[in-house]
């Protein structure tokens, strides 16, 4: 009863994404009309591929096509399951209005009964006097909230494979090769308001895997997942994950190396002495090639051997890929940001950092922003200290902090995770809301994208029909580049399925006994 | 409000009131003497919101707490002299909220083995008592209440029988101290086949053989219910002044199980799929038991067969992923489709280092459905009537114990704030590991 969602700062549990994977599985099943509690079985087993493949055009016809009587429960299902196996791909929005709601712009206030236009994707217009341009189509936001869309700073959605976590370093791999429309999960966050993901690489190792940042652009082919442009990260990670404290070896197996704290220090250097010798090799190669003056000249050279491990460690050094890095105690953390100025990097984020408050000042004079959660605590002992002012604490000495979620399942509801910053520690209003926004993308070097309602940046926003910070806030409608990928008013709902199952009256009286 | 002894219960004191207890016992420990002082406090609460839950809200109302309990609430209320006069002015005040799942005072620290008690080895444990090992000084009980949660059920979970689970305020110096039922209920976990999600099947056994582990733990199951009532025959035979032949000696865990095959303790069934569900009614019926759902993702498929049965269900976490072919707001919006039909609905975080977000459990559901006066019924009265202390507990009435909370808010709006504490009428300092690491890190010099 008790086994929770877990993420990144649970790994110990050897879980790490485990249970969003029972989540992929499966396909948002459409609003619709057919009996939907007959269908699960067969639903699940079709799978995902049929989402892939299913046009807009498809998915109306296929409901149109819908046949007027429900078979029996077991009778026939694919042929109706075919019609609701896919979302309607939300149209490309090229003049999209949302008129008399409330803005929060997380960069500048909030605007009553204001107006946000929006061109080719693009907020073309943000403010209170903003007249709405000729055929635009309308969203009425009247009574609504709208904020940006919600950046999750830490995930591990929409990848097939979350931990290469064999070695102590594993700089070569890539998230980005195990991309993969991650069915219902993606769709579920979405509905939660949630527009960009940063997906991490585990835990497992002190020297990861590098990251893949995305927009949620659910039901599209999964190339176009990814949000061209974004800087390229690693994730880094230290303490309890590294050093396999939690793990029970099987006999017969071996301990990896590092098993202490003082061992992670020394891996992460060795590895980036490597890596800078590494590089003064092409670079001397590169010198040698350029100062030669014959061809026969140039090809006598040999080149260093090619490191895709080193390849990504000099990027690191040279300021080019963002790192971020897993971690909960303070000591642990200071020795990151030594070994970061010893070799030349800032560290981009420090992920978890649930100690960070103990040690805000130094974090903020590094330039390291904290992706910490809003209330974790007490599930391993490095997570012993934390407390839920950890964020207030930080953003107060200045640290750049976002809210993240480490899960599929707080993914839907970071609103309310980012409220706990209020809270505990009294952050205000803008400030709680740009750590699951605005911060967030400074965080991952996107703001000049996406994270705040301004003119010019991409129309990714969630409307709200309440505050999102009150107990009753829910997401009406979420939007990428101004397409809405999720609008609760086509959704299927709980509701919309008990009023099927209770017209289809053999159905209900199978289901009820 | 009488010592609320129930049967079976050996030789725990409920302690409804310490002062009682101790003159009963004729103790006279000087740590307890000076709490037992402490609660004969009187208070105040005036110029507040008050929410009594029971009867409408009174928009500039006073209660009176006094000798460990509600004296009087209402919109005209005299003082009594000398009171400690809270001016509530602008503030909201609520009884304390109720978590009705946990494994508060079992657990410190998840991943530590040492700091856990939170599974007994074997599938039936049902003569277990979770009261014996709840840490009355865990660091995760105070987190918890200045949050609010004042009171809970904590128990071990996940066995097929884990034991009595005990109702517990808050506060208190030993478990006893704390308990107001030490056995409030059984708490057993259906057997799972898988489906439905996270969480299929008791102990984690390969999916493979699951559907036939859990047909042979159901006919397991089936046994013990079967022995248990054979034993409470014989029992009642023998108290009668009968005699019977080759008596059963006495047995723990069939003893244990006397009340609730009686149907005088009711068993807390964890369950999720719809196949669960039908399997606990069909035992509830089979041996007349008195059953709550605790934990289902699929009530809502019964809600009416629930409903027209007065089977209370205790939902939550409602942090969690729905089923993988369930609505996506299947999880949120369960708790006002069961309240709509009738069901009597409370909520549990079931764990224990978040019980403290036990009302923003309920807030999810608000936002999908569930009415914002009945969530806090569900987190307030309803558990108390399901656990039957309603007499005691859940609601702002005179002669209730005096479980108070003082708000900025809705205690379900995470912004809202708790400004002052009282449990059992003692006013309890906000403090915890939490403000204090806070306190002291924020006091730190620049570097």
């Amino acid at each position: 009863m008790k086994s929770r969602e877990t993420g990144d700062g649970r790994w110990e549990m050897g879980s790490e994404g485990m249970s969003s994977r029972a989540g992929r599985r499966g396909i948002a099943i459409i609003p619709a009309k057919g009996p939907l509690s007959g269908r699960r079985r067969s639903l699940a087993a079709l799978g995902m591929t049929l989402v892939l493949g299913v046009s807009p055009a498809f998915g109306q016809a296929g409901n149109a096509q819908r046949p007027a009587a429900a078979p029996a429960p077991n009778a026939q299902q694919p042929a109706l399951d075919l019609t609701a196996v896919s979302l309607p791909i939300p149209a490309a929005g090229k003049l999209v209005a949302i008129t008399n709601a409330t803005i929060m712009t997380a960069s500048n206030g909030t605007i009553k009964q204001g107006t946000i236009v929006i061109r080719d994707g693009k907020i073309a217009a943000v403010g209170a006097d903003v007249p709405v341009p000729a055929g635009a189509k309308i969203i009425d936001g009247t009574g609504k909230y709208v904020t940006p869309g919600i950046i999750d700073a830490h995930s591990h959605s929409a990848a097939e494979a979350i931990n290469e976590g064999t070695l102590s370093i594993t700089s070569m791999v890539r998230i980005e090769d195990v991309l993969r429309q991650d069915g219902i999960s993606l769709y579920r966050q979405l509905a939660g308001g949630t527009t960009t993901l940063n997906i991490l690489h585990g835990s497992a190792n002190t020297i990861g895997g590098q990251n893949a940042v995305v927009k949620l652009r659910y039901g599209l082919p999964v190339d176009s997942l990814k949000f061209e442009g974004a800087p390229p990260g690693i994730k880094f990670a230290l303490g309890e994950n590294v050093r396999q404290t939690n793990h029970t070896l099987q006999p017969g197996q071996q301990g990896r190396f590092p098993r202490t704290r003082m061992g992670v220090e020394d891996l992460l250097r060795d590895a980036f002495t490597r890596a800078q010798e590494y590089r003064h090799n092409w670079q001397q190669y590169d010198a040698k090639k350029k100062a030669a003056k014959t061809a026969s000249e140039r090809a006598a050279l040999i080149p260093p051997a090619r490191d895709l491990q080193l390849d990504a460690l000099v990027e690191v050094l040279e300021g080019k890929r963002l790192v971020h890095c897993h971690s909960y105690r303070a000591d642990e953390i200071l020795m990151m940001l030594r070994v970061g100025k010893d070799f030349g990097f800032r560290v981009a984020t420090f992920q978890h950092v649930l100690e960070g408050y103990k040690i805000a000042d130094e974090l903020a004079k590094a330039g390291s922003g904290a992706s910490t959660f809003a209330d974790e605590w007490a599930y391993k002992m490095e997570a012993w200290d934390a407390i839920p002012y950890n964020a207030a604490l930080m953003a107060e000495r200045g640290v750049v902090v976002t809210i993240n979620s480490d899960s599929d399942e707080r993914a839907r509801r970071l609103y309310q995770e980012a409220a706990k910053a209020m809270h505990y520690g009294g952050a205000s209003e803008q400030e709680a809301l740009k750590m699951i926004t605005l911060n967030a993308a400074k965080q991952l070097g996107i703001d000049k994208r996406v994270g705040s309602i301004e003119v010019g940046k991409d129309a990714d926003l969630a409307i709200f029909t309440a505050h999102p910070f009150a107990p009753n806030a829910r997401v009406d409608m979420t939007l990428i580049d101004g397409r809405v990928f999720f609008d609760r008013a086509t959704s299927p709902t709980l509701e919309q399925l008990i009023e099927q199952m209770k017209q289809r009256k053999p159905h209900v009286a199978s289901e009820e006994e | 409000m009488n010592g609320n002894w129930e049967p079976g219960t050996g030789n725990r004191a409920p302690l409804p009131s310490r002062s009682r207890f101790l003159a009963a016992l004729g103790m006279t420990l000087l740590a307890s003497v000076a709490q037992a002082q402490a609660q004969t406090g009187t208070y105040v609460i005036r110029g507040g919101t008050v929410v009594p839950i029971v009867g409408r809200r009174i928009p500039s109302g006073t209660v009176v707490i006094s000798g460990g309990k509600i004296q009087a609430v209402g919109a005209n209320v005299q003082a009594p002299q000398g009171a400690t006069v809270i001016d509530a002015t602008g503030l909201f005040v609520y009884p304390g909220m109720i978590d009705s799942g946990t494994e508060l005072g079992l657990t410190e620290i998840g991943s530590v083995p040492g700091s856990t008690d939170t599974r007994e080895i074997g599938d039936f444990n049902p003569q277990d008592v979770a009261l014996t090992a709840v840490n009355a000084h865990s660091e995760l009980i105070p987190v918890t209440r200045v949050n609010g949660v004042t009171t809970v059920v904590t128990s071990a979970t996940g066995a097929l029988m884990s034991g009595t689970a005990a109702l517990i305020d808050l506060w208190g110096w030993t478990p006893d101290e704390m308990a107001i039922k030490p056995r409030v209920a059984q708490v057993m976990s259906y057997p799972s086949s898988g489906g439905g999600g996270r969480g299929g099947g008791v102990g984690g056994r390969p999916q493979g053989d699951a559907s036939e582990t859990a047909s042979r733990q159901v006919r397991a199951m089936r046994d013990f219910f079967a022995d248990a009532r054979a034993y409470a025959d014989v029992k009642a035979k023998l108290a009668a002044g009968g005699s019977v032949p080759n008596a059963p000696r006495v047995n723990q865990a069939m003893e244990s199980l006397v009340p609730a095959i009686r149907g005088e303790m009711p068993i807390i069934f964890d369950v999720n799929t719809i196949d669960q569900i039908r399997g606990v009614l069909t035992l509830a019926d089979s041996f007349k038991l008195k059953v709550i759902l605790r934990g289902p993702r699929d009530a809502w498929r019964v809600a009416d067969t629930l409903a027209a049965r007065g089977i209370p269900v205790i939902v939550g976490p409602t942090t969690q992923v729905p089923g993988t072919d369930d609505p996506y707001d299947a999880i949120y919006a369960q708790p006002g489709v069961l309240a709509k039909a009738g069901v009597k609905v409370a909520f549990q975080t079931s764990g224990a280092s978040d019980v403290r977000d036990l009302p923003y459990n309920a807030a999810l559901a608000t936002a999908y459905g569930l009415d914002m006066d009945e969530a806090m019924k569900a987190l307030t009265i309803n558990p108390a009537q399901i656990f039957g202390v309603a007499d005691r507990y859940g609601s702002l009435e005179p002669g209730k114990v005096a479980n108070v909370i003082v708000t900025t808010g809705n205690p379900l709006d995470v912004r809202s704030n708790v400004k002052y504490l009282f449990i059992r009428g003692e006013q309890i300092p906000l403090t915890d590991r939490h403000t204090k690491l806070f306190e002291q890190f924020r006091a730190r010099p620049k570097p």
